[in-house]
C-alpha cells in the first residue's frame, strides 16, 4: 500500500497539535516518524486509524482519498495499529483479544472457539510469529503480548500498513531484537511500516526514511545513515550532547545497605526475593532489569510505603524499616517517583506548593503550624530559575506544566533540602531529550557531592550513561553486579534470567538478537544499513 | 526468533507450605467451645431433631439426637479452628472455612428446629429457598449485564419497585398477568435507559444516578400507589397459577423425593429465573455480544480500537439489563399473588447486588449466591412463623444480611470487578 499525507492538520481549540504534515509511505518501506513527546506523533497516528478526525488536509491510499470516521473504517482500508498502551483485553485469551471485533461465529452470533484458534495460529504461521491462541494475555510477558498485538493487527481483512506506536517502550533488549527482525521480514513480504520512536538506535536499525517531527510541523527529512547527533538535535532544535561528562566516582562510606529484603505480591509471588544491594555515598549503582522484576516495590520499600515482609534496609548505617516516609525523608533520603502522576506530583497545587511538598512543615515555610506563603513563593522562585523550569509562575497548578517541567518541579523538590541518598526511579521517563540532558548532568553533580544514588531505569542507555556500577534485577532478586563497560549483550542476558557466560546455547541465541545493533545473523539479507552506523558509538 | 524470554518462573510463596490463621483460628475454636457449652446449658438431653420430606414421601423422617448432634457440630467447629491455629496448607484454608461454616449452619438449624412440635419439612423449606431466591437471580442478573459492561447499576432497588408496581397495573387494567409481567419489564427497561443515557451520553457519575434513581422510583410508586388507591381495581392482587407448568408433563417428576418439589412444581417464575441464569451465562461467553459485552466492560479502550461502538453497547446492554430486574420486580407482586405496597422490596435490591459480587459476576455464581440467600431467608421465615425458636422473630429478619456479612467477608474475600467498572468512556481516551 502506498500511503500518502497531505497537508494534515489537527487542532484542538486554539491548540494545533499537528500543522500541515506531508509525509509517503512507499509500498514495503519501513518509514520511521521521530519526534519528543508531545510533538503531535500519536495525534497524527490517531487521526490515521480514525480515532480522530483531521482538521484539515486529506489522507490518500494507493492515491485515493480517503476519510474515517472511526478504527473499523481504518482496519477496513487495509491499515493495522499496535498502540503504545497495548489495547489488550487482559482476562482475554489471545484468541479472542485477535477477534474482538471481527468476531468468528457458527451464525446467529454463536462464537466458533476452533475457527478463532485456527485464525490465530494461521496468521502467526504464516509470519512465523509465535503464540498460544488459548493463553490469557494478562500473563504473558510483554514481549508476548506486543507479539499478539501484531497479530491482532495483521489480521484484518488485508492488513497492508503497519502503524507501531513506540513499540519498543517495554521491551528488552532481546525482544526489541526480536521485534525489529520482525519489522524487516514484514517489511520484505510488502507490507508497509510507520515506525514511531524516539529511540534513535532502533530508528537507526530498521528505517528506510526518516521523518522528524517538532512541534507539529515536519522538520527534516532524513536518510537512516544520518547519525544519533543529527537526529537528536533536529528533535529538539538545538545542539544537544547524548553522552554525559563525568568523572570517575570515589565511593565512600555505604549509604544505602539492603539485605535479604523480601516482599510478597498480592497473588502469593515474591516480587522481591531477598535482595541484596548497597550503594555507596559518592557513586551512581545503576539497576537494571525489565519492568516488572521488582523495582517499583524495591523503591517503594526504601522510601517506606510498603512494608517488606523480610530483611533490612539501611540509611547511613542506621535501620530505617521501622520509619515512615517521613522519618526516613529526614533522615536525608531524596525519592523521585517512577509515577510522577501518582506519586510525584499533586496536579491541583500550585508548582510553589508542590516545591515545598517535603518540607512545609519546617521553618522558614511554615510558623507555629501557619503557612508562609511569601517564604515559599521566594524559594519556588529559586526554584524555577535555578532548574529552568517552563512556567508562568509559582501559582501555576503542576497540571499545566509538560511532562519535562513537571519532572524538574520533583527534582528541584527533592534536592531542596540536605540529603545522603537519592532513588531515581525512571527519572527521564516521557521528559524529552532536552530535559533528560539537563537531568542527567544533575544527577552527576549530585553524585559529585558525596550523596549516594540508586538510578533504576528501564533504559539500558541511561544506566550506561550515568552508572559507576551497574545491579541487574531479575525476579526480584540481584542477579549479578557488573562494571559500568560491560558489555550490552552480558547485561542483556542477566535481564532475562540467563546465565551471564552464556554457556548455554539458547543464551547464546538470544544475545545475538539482543545486541539488535550489529547485523543479526538470523536477517543477514536485511536491506538495512545499521552496521555502519552504528559501529562509532558503542560502549564496547 | 520469538524464543520466550521468561528464562524461569518468578518466586512464588509455596502453596504447600503450612501458615497459621491466628485471629480465624481462635474465632472458631471460640465458636465451637461456645456452642458446646450452649448446648450443654440450655438444651434438654430428651430434645430431638426431625427431617421429613413433606410433600412426597410424608411418613419418610429421620430423627437425630439434638444434644448430641450440636456437641458434634461443635466439635467439627472447634477442630477447624484448632488446626488453623496449628497451621495448615494454605490451600486447605479455605477448605477448613467452609466445613467450619457448614458445621455451625447445620447446628444452629438442628438446635432451632428441636423444639418439641417442630419437624424441618425439607422439601417445603429447600422449595421455599429457591422461590425466594428469585428477587436476587434478576437483580444480580441484571447488575451482572450492567457492570460486565462497564456501567455500575446500584438502581435495581429502583427497578424492582417500577416493576412490580407496573407489573400489577398493566395486569389489572388488561386483566391479564403475563401482560403485567411484559409491563414491569418495560418499567425497568425505561427506568435504566435513564441510567444508560446519563452514564454513556453525559457521563455522569454512575453512583449518583443510581442513587438518585432509587429515590425517584421509590418516590413515584409511593405516590402512584396513594392516587391508585382511591380507585377500585387498579392495584388488586393478581397472581400466576402455583404449578403453571401443571399438566404438561412435569407431573410425575414433581413425585420424585426431594427434587420434585424443589424443581418440578414451582411458579413460572421459577423457570424463568433458572433459564435466565444460563441464557445470561450463554449469551455472556459464548457469543459475539458477550465478547463484545466483557471486552467493553474491562477495557473499552481496547474494544474501541477494533470498531466496536463502545457507547452504544453500554447504552442497549444497560437498557436491557432493566428488562431483567423489572421482571425480577413482578416477583414481588405477581408471583407472590400480592398487590402493591409502598417500598415492598424492603431493600432487596441492595442485596441483589451483594450477590452478584458473591457470584463474581457470572451468572452460574450469581444462582449460587441466590441460593444462599435464598435458603437464609426461607430459614428466618419458616422459625419466625414457628413461632417457639429460641431466637425472636425481628431478630431472624437480620439473618439473611448477617449472612450477607459473613459470605463476603469470610469466605469470597476480595472479588475483581471488571475492570473498567463504573469509567465512563470517552473515545481516545488511553
Amino acid at each position: 500500500m502506498r500511503l500518502e499525507l497531505k497537508g494534515l492538520t489537527k487542532k484542538f481549540g486554539s491548540f494545533t497539535a499537528d500543522d500541515d504534515i506531508d509525509l509517503t509511505v512507499e509500498p514495503g518501506q519501513i518509514h520511521a516518524v521521530l519526534g519528543e513527546n508531545g510533538a503531535g506523533k500519536s495525534t497524527l497516528m490517531n487521526m490515521l486509524y480514525g480515532i480522530l478526525k483531521p482538521t484539515s488536509g486529506e489522507i490518500l491510499i494507493d492515491d485515493e482519498p480517503v476519510a474515517f470516521s472511526g478504527p473499523g473504517d481504518a482496519i477496513a482500508a487495509g491499515i493495522g495499529m499496535v498502540h503504545q498502551h497495548f489495547k489488550l483485553v487482559g482476562p482475554f485469551s489471545v484468541a479472542d483479544n485477535v477477534q474482538l471485533g471481527r468476531e468468528h461465529t457458527r451464525g446467529a452470533g454463536v462464537l466458533s472457539a476452533r475457527a478463532a484458534r485456527r485464525a490465530v495460529l494461521d496468521v502467526s504461521e504464516q509470519y512465523g510469529l509465535r503464540l498460544d491462541p488459548d493463553a490469557i494475555c494478562e500473563d504473558l510477558p510483554v514481549g508476548v503480548q506486543q507479539r499478539v498485538e501484531i497479530v491482532k493487527a495483521l489480521s484484518g481483512p488485508r492488513t497492508e500498513l503497519l502503524i507501531l506506536d513506540e513499540p519498543t517502550a517495554v521491551l528488552t533488549p532481546a525482544e526489541i531484537g526480536e521485534l525489529l527482525d520482525i519489522m524487516r521480514s514484514l517489511a520484505e513480504a510488502g507490507t508497509s511500516i510507520l515506525f514511531i520512536s524516539h529511540k534513535l538506535k532502533e530508528v537507526q536499525a530498521v528505517a528506510d526514511t526518516v521523518t522528524v517531527i517538532r512541534r507539529g510541523k515536519v522538520v527534516a527529512e532524513l536518510e537512516p545513515t544520518a547519525s544519533e547527533t543529527e537526529m537528536a538535535s533536529a528533535m529538539v532544535g538545538r545542539e544537544v550532547s547524548l553522552t554525559v561528562d563525568k568523572t570517575p566516582a570515589e565511593p565512600g562510606e555505604p549509604s544505602l545497605e539492603i539485605s535479604g529484603l523480601t516482599v510478597v505480591g498480592e497473588t502469593g509471588v515474591k516480587v522481591l526475593d531477598g535482595l541484596d544491594l548497597t550503594v555507596r555515598a559518592g557513586e551512581i549503582v545503576g539497576l537494571a532489569g525489565v519492568e516488572g522484576n521488582g523495582q517499583t516495590e524495591l523503591a517503594r520499600a526504601v522510601l517506606g510505603l510498603i512494608r517488606p515482609d523480610a530483611g533490612t534496609i539501611a540509611v547511613d548505617g542506621r535501620r530505617v524499616d521501622r520509619d515512615s516516609p517521613a522519618q526516613r525523608i529526614e533522615r536525608g533520603l531524596g525519592y523521585i517517583p517512577e509515577d510522577r502522576a501518582r506519586d510525584g506530583l499533586i496536579n491541583e497545587f500550585t508548582v510553589a506548593e508542590n516545591i515545598v511538598l517535603n518540607q512545609y512543615r519546617d521553618r522558614p515555610f511554615a510558623k507555629g503550624g501557619v503557612i508562609d506563603a511569601a517564604a515559599i513563593r521566594r524559594r519556588a522562585e529559586e526554584s524555577i530559575a535555578e532548574f529552568d523550569i517552563r512556567t508562568q509562575g509559582p501559582a501555576e497548578p503542576a497540571s499545566s506544566l509538560s511532562g519535562g517541567n513537571q519532572q524538574k518541579v520533583v527534582i528541584a523538590r527533592e534536592f531542596s533540602r540536605p540529603r545522603r541518598l537519592l532513588v531515581a526511579a525512571q527519572p527521564t521517563r516521557g521528559v524529552d531529550v532536552g530535559a533528560t540532558e539537563f537531568i542527567h548532568s544533575r544527577l552527576v553533580t549530585e553524585r559529585d557531592t558525596g550523596t549516594g544514588v540508586l538510578l533504576i531505569s528501564s533504559e539500558l542507555d541511561e544506566i550506561y550513561a550515568l552508572a559507576d556500577r551497574i545491579a541487574v534485577i531479575y525476579n526480584g532478586r540481584i542477579v549479578g553486579e557488573v562494571g559500568p563497560d560491560t558489555p550490552r549483550e552480558v547485561i542483556g542476558r542477566l535481564m532475562v534470567g540467563a546465565e551471564p557466560d552464556g554457556a548455554e546455547t539458547e543464551a547464546a541465541d538470544s544475545a545475538a538478537v539482543a545486541d539488535f545493533d550489529a547485523e543479526s545473523p538470523a536477517a543477514p539479507d536485511t536491506a538495512t544499513t545499521d552496521d555502519d552506523a552504528n559501529g562509532g558509538d558503542r560502549d564496547h | 526468533m520469538a524464543t520466550d524470554t521468561q528464562a524461569t518462573a518468578p518466586a512464588h510463596v509455596d502453596e504447600r507450605a503450612v501458615v497459621r490463621h491466628l485471629k480465624a483460628g481462635i474465632v472458631y475454636a471460640a465458636i465451637g467451645v461456645l456452642l458446646a457449652a450452649g448446648a450443654l446449658a440450655f438444651l434438654g438431653g430428651d430434645r430431638e431433631t426431625v427431617f421429613t420430606l413433606d410433600r412426597t414421601l410424608t411418613d419418610a423422617s429421620w430423627t437425630l439426637p439434638t444434644l448430641p448432634t450440636v456437641i458434634a457440630m461443635a466439635a467439627v467447629v472447634a477442630a477447624c479452628g484448632a488446626w488453623m491455629l496449628l497451621g495448615l496448607r494454605r490451600g486447605l484454608f479455605k477448605l477448613a472455612s467452609a466445613i467450619a461454616v457448614a458445621a455451625i449452619v447445620f447446628a444452629l438449624i438442628s438446635w432451632s428446629v428441636s423444639e418439641p412440635g417442630m419437624v424441618f419439612r425439607a422439601e417445603s423449606i429447600l422449595a421455599g429457598a429457591v422461590f425466594l431466591s428469585l428477587p436476587f437471580i434478576f437483580g444480580a442478573l441484571s447488575g451482572v449485564v450492567c457492570e460486565r459492561s462497564g456501567v455500575i447499576n446500584i438502581g435495581i432497588e429502583g427497578q424492582f419497585l417500577m416493576g412490580a408496581f407496573t407489573g400489577v397495573l398493566v395486569a389489572n387494567i388488561t386483566g391479564n398477568v403475563y401482560a403485567g409481567m411484559l409491563g414491569a419489564m418495560l418499567a425497568g427497561a425505561l427506568t435504566t435507559m435513564l441510567l444508560a443515557m446519563l452514564s454513556t451520553k453525559y457521563q455522569v457519575n454512575q453512583v449518583v444516578v443510581g442513587v438518585i434513581l432509587n429515590l425517584l422510583a421509590l418516590g413515584f410508586t409511593s405516590f402512584m400507589y396513594d392516587q391508585l388507591k382511591k380507585t377500585e381495581g387498579y392495584n388488586s392482587a393478581y397472581g400466576v397459577p402455583s404449578n403453571a407448568l401443571d399438566g404438561i408433563g412435569l407431573g410425575f417428576l414433581a413425585d420424585i423425593p426431594l427434587v420434585g418439589p424443589v424443581l418440578f412444581a414451582q411458579n413460572i417464575f421459577v423457570y424463568v429465573g433458572l433459564v435466565a441464569v444460563f441464557v445470561v451465562w450463554f449469551l455472556l461467553f459464548r457469543t459475539r455480544w458477550g465478547l463484545r459485552t466483557r471486552s467493553v466492560g474491562e477495557h473499552p479502550a481496547a474494544a474501541d480500537s477494533m470498531g466496536v461502538a463502545v457507547n452504544r453497547l453500554r447504552f442497549w446492554n444497560v437498557t436491557a439489563a432493566g428488562l431483567v430486574s423489572g421482571f425480577g420486580g413482578a416477583f414481588f407482586t405477581l408471583a407472590n399473588s400480592l398487590a402493591f405496597t409502598k417500598n415492598m422490596t424492603a431493600g432487596l435490591g441492595f442485596v441483589a447486588l451483594a450477590v452478584m459480587i458473591v457470584g463474581r459476576w457470572n451468572p452460574l455464581g450469581v444462582l449460587a449466591g441466590a441460593l444462599i440467600f435464598g435458603f437464609a431467608s426461607q430459614m428466618a421465615e419458616y422459625l419466625d412463623v414457628a413461632g417457639n425458636s429460641i431466637v425472636p422473630g425481628p431478630f431472624l429478619q437480620m439473618l439473611p444480611y448477617v449472612v450477607t456479612l459473613v459470605v463476603v467477608a469470610g469466605l469470597i474475600g476480595r472479588a475483581k470487578a471488571p475492570a473498567a467498572d463504573g469509567v465512563p468512556y470517552n473515545p481516545g481516551d488511553k
